[in-house]
């Protein structure tokens, strides 16, 4: 406590100083905030609106604030400053502060309002809409959170604090300006396992196994309800504006009274809905009404307005069918949208499913698409670079690749055998040392020597399975243990950065030379395994892909790779996410009526 | 007897269970043709007289064995780029339209239905097919091949809705809601295509839309992966098919395509009632039985 208080001892006297963009860590929670008071001068304010009693790790009583904003704020940060002055107040022991404080919290603190975007269909653009509305609220000046009650998703990514979310909330999350994206911005994550059964993920950490009927049955009215609600009112009491997606169609009238995710959710955040619907396919206007018309009379209240999206060609040859929907509804059409082009991961769900390949580049990188693969949005990083990314299942198309890359997968164990039993094992064998072969995390785990799964915690059977004995790694399940971690290290060959996730039951004992280094706060690890002269690669961390440095390094062992490279300059995958979430808040900006929508969140009726 | 299926959007599997329809009837020995008053796309196919026709059609007269003509789709659009459309009537390239060159819509109908007419005396059954979605509150004045038929010729529709995007339930009522109120009778039945799982987990709901609309429920028809030659190496044969092969291969896929609807509960009794009595309006149908289906992977053809 002595420490923090000389630290707030130094920011009282340095005085109001805004955003600290000298500081590496800037902004360390979100663009614009203000850096006045990095240590707060109101800790521990022990008001349960900004946070809460609990227990350290080390079993003391704690005042835990982690997910405040309210002193960031640069309204707040320049008043408290100024009251400070005004009130002669130097001494951050000062009873003084109190009256400071609850001065600043009746001035500024209002509880936020939630904003539903459902979808008429799957991929009607949801995701694309909630990320666009809040850059352009946060370009506003507003402090703004996305919100997914439930995803289902095999994509997810890890916060800094460890837990997993699906990883379209975090690319919604950075839209808003948003740093850290956390566990309450998606609390529900179902991720599919086969058979109908998912694993529910409740909080950024694993629930437990469900199949259709007992989730629907027992999981959302029991829990599910008491999730949503205590995260998005957590979410409202921290952010001017909560956007919320929706999940499919909200208007699926056999499991219309068991939803939690569209209006369900809207419900209990009190959130007024806009309906998004893609034109695309035609039946846009036919979309539209039956899912106004099919909702209980007390819910179509909730739906406020229309987003017309992904209209190709002229958009004004939609004005007249949308003046008549309105007529119809009652509903305005708030925007028609046109089709903008992206290379974002959006479309989430399952979009893998039935593809082939990707990119048209001159480098040919076979992915085996493993029955239960997963994290499958480590690859969109290829398609930066001059790279055809072909989905493989049979041995034979491995023939003509360029590099092999084995993904994650949901069940390492299960997959192996798969691989085995299509010939893929002795093809993969077969081609090392003459192209370059990456595994990641599942993958990674499969080119090891062997694989320990005495208990059955990953496989349906257990057992101890040959690998492919591309590395003399050795994996264990030895307990039901899962490690999920933020990564940040350099690439040992060059010493570029590089960053990552981990999300993988089973540990291994690796016996290679390793990829990288981690930087950890309890000191470096060393990570991944690499031969390079058989071009073997392995690593845990997902996402690698997304840092130049290790796709190029990758990449730059393909034949006549390096040639390839050389044409056009590394780039940062999250740049891209950067300019493609630009491109679309502009066009969303253009075509849509904000300010209108910002009266609805406002509760115009 | 006439039937037309509609779709409640592009890709929503009208080409499918029309050719489906198709086999169904020519198997029971009912002499059949398939129509599409006008169909954009590419993938054309010529017949033995020289005439242009779009790919689906040719399949539809295989399916209804016999040999694809002309008058099966009258109206052809050819996107040529640049926003022209190269104009086929009859199987012959007439124009190019554009949008400040629009085409003359009543000799389109003329031709259009002129060819159905022609088609309804040679043949005992006429299987139509709609085009994009009926119910484009933008275009419906101004329809051809969905409410145009169904208001000119009085054919019974049968909506085809394609559950895999979600909100199959509000693609149907919502459709029917936006029928205009006079040809709104001639919307007899539904079918929900695309379908994996457990179809008991519709059971209410497919009630209800029978019970809000009055349109019996024919069935549901399964998600397959049925092994036919993707667009793309369709058109690599320049349009015309050589040989019976593919046409066998594509038979048998539509055979089992059958089987497995009628496993899955499809009704294709319903839709022989609903072509050959019209004006009579069914009451809900809650005969859905089924197992689970089979995981698959693509839709019969797509086309448009």
């Amino acid at each position: 406590m002595d420490n923090i208080t000389k630290k707030v001892a130094e920011e009282i006297e340095k005085g109001w100083i805004g955003p600290d963009k000298s500081c590496s860590y800037h902004p360390c929670h979100f663009e614009g905030q203000d850096c006045t008071f990095c240590f707060c001068p109101f800790y521990p304010c022990l008001d349960d609106d900004f946070g809460r009693n609990t227990v350290s790790k080390k079993g003391a009583d704690i005042w835990e604030c982690t997910f405040c904003l309210f002193i960031h704020r640069p309204e707040v940060g320049k008043f408290v400053m100024s009251e400070f002055r005004r009130l002669g107040i130097t001494d951050p022991k000062d009873p003084a502060i109190r009256a400071v404080f609850e001065n600043a919290k009746r001035r500024f603190h209002t509880k936020g309002r939630a904003l539903m975007i459902l979808g008429a269909t799957s991929d009607a653009g949801k995701s694309i809409t909630v990320a666009a509305i809040c850059r352009i609220l946060h370009n506003r000046g507003y402090l703004v959170a996305p919100f997914k009650s439930q995803n289902m998703s095999l994509n997810s990514k890890v916060t800094r604090k460890g837990h997993e979310i699906a990883m379209i909330q975090t690319i919604q999350s950075k839209a808003a300006g948003l740093k850290n994206p956390d566990q309450h911005m998606n609390p529900i994550l179902l991720k599919p396992k086969g058979d109908m059964i998912s694993q529910v993920m409740v909080e950024g950490e694993s629930y437990g196994d469900y199949n259709v009927e007992d989730y629907y049955g027992k999981f959302v009215p029991g829990q599910g309800i008491d999730i949503v609600k205590r995260n998005v009112d957590f979410l409202k009491g921290r952010y001017d504006f909560v956007v919320m997606e929706g999940a499919g169609s909200p208007a699926e009238i056999n499991i219309y009274d068991r939803d939690i995710a569209n209006i369900g959710a809207a419900k209990i955040a009190g959130a007024p809905c806009i309906l998004v619907v893609n034109v695309e396919w035609g039946g846009a206007f036919a979309y539209a009404v039956g899912t106004v018309k099919l909702m209980p009379e007390e819910d179509r209240g909730r739906i406020k307005g229309i987003i017309l999206n992904n209209i190709r060609g002229d958009i004004s040859k939609l004005s007249s069918g949308a003046r008549e929907l309105e007529r119809i509804l009652g509903i305005p059409v708030m925007g028609l949208i046109p089709h903008i082009s992206m290379e974002l991961p959006l479309e989430d769900s399952e979009a893998l499913r039935g593809m082939k390949s990707r990119g048209n580049g001159s480098m040919t990188i076979a992915v085996i698409k493993l029955p239960r693969i997963a994290n499958f949005t480590d690859l969109d990083p290829l398609y930066m670079e001059d790279t055809t990314v072909r989905f493989v299942t049979d041995a034979e198309e491995l023939e003509d690749s360029d590099a092999i890359i084995i993904p994650g997968t949901k069940n390492t164990i299960d997959d192996l055998i798969w691989l085995k039993d299509k010939g893929l094992d002795r093809a993969i064998i077969g081609k090392r040392g003459k192209i370059p072969i990456l595994g990641i995390c599942g993958g990674y785990q499969m080119m090891g020597r062997r694989l320990e799964d005495p208990n059955g915690i990953e496989g349906s059977d257990p057992g101890s399975f040959e690998g492919l004995g591309l590395f003399d790694n050795i994996t264990r399940w030895g307990e039901y243990k899962k490690k999920v971690v933020q990564d940040e290290g350099t690439l040992l060959h060059t010493g570029e950065p590089i960053t990552g996730y981990e999300i993988h039951m089973g540990m291994s004992e690796v016996n290679e030379e390793p990829l990288f280094n981690i930087k950890r706060f309890s000191g470096d690890e060393k990570e991944g395994s690499v031969r390079e002269g058989d071009m073997l690669f392995g690593t845990y961390l997902h996402g690698i892909l997304e840092k130049p440095a290790f796709r190029r390094f990758f990449l730059s062992h393909v034949k006549g790779g390096k040639a390839v490279l050389s044409v056009s300059e590394p780039k940062d995958y999250d740049d891209l996410i950067e300019e493609n979430i630009r491109k679309l808040s502009s066009e969303f900006e253009s075509n849509m009526d904000v300010d209108r929508l910002i009266r609805i969140m406002e509760g115009e009726p | 007897m006439n039937i037309l299926f509609l779709g409640t959007s592009s890709g929503a599997g009208k080409t499918t269970v029309t050719a489906l329809y198709c086999r169904h009837l020519s198997k029971k020995g009912v002499k059949t043709a398939p129509f599409k008053a006008s169909n954009l796309s590419l993938n054309s196919f010529v017949t033995k007289e020289g005439h242009e026709i779009g790919m689906g059609q040719a399949f539809q007269a295989w399916a209804s064995g016999t040999e694809p003509s002309g008058d099966m789709n009258p109206i052809l659009l050819k996107p040529s780029g640049n926003g022209t459309i190269q104009l086929v009537v009859n199987g012959e390239a007439v124009d190019d339209i554009s949008g400040c060159r629009p085409a003359d819509r009543s000799l389109m109908m003329t031709e259009a239905y002129g060819a159905f007419d022609r088609l309804s005396e040679r043949y005992e059954a006429v299987v139509c097919e709609g085009s994009g979605s009926p119910a484009e509150l933008n275009l419906m004045d101004r329809d051809i091949a969905n409410t145009g038929l169904m208001r000119e010729r009085g054919v019974p529709a049968i909506l085809v809705g394609d559950i895999e995007r979600g909100g199959v339930f509000a693609a149907l009522y919502g459709t029917w809601f936006l029928m205009p109120e006079d040809i709104r009778p001639l919307l007899k039945g539904f079918i929900i295509n695309r379908f994996r799982g457990d179809p008991s987990i519709l059971g209410e709901a497919i009630g209800r839309i029978s019970e809000l609309t009055g349109m019996r429920f024919v069935g549901i028809v399964p998600y397959m992966e049925l092994k036919f030659p993707e667009e793309d190496s369709m058109s690599d044969t320049g349009g015309r098919l050589e040989g019976d092969t593919m046409i066998d291969a594509f038979l048998a896929n539509l055979d089992s395509l059958i089987e497995a609807a009628g496993i899955s509960g499809f009704d294709i009794g319903a839709i022989d009632d609903i072509s050959s009595s019209r004006g009579h309006l069914y009451g809900p149908d809650y005969g859905i039985v089924g197992k689970q289906c089979v995981h698959r992977n693509g839709p019969l053809f797509r086309h448009e």
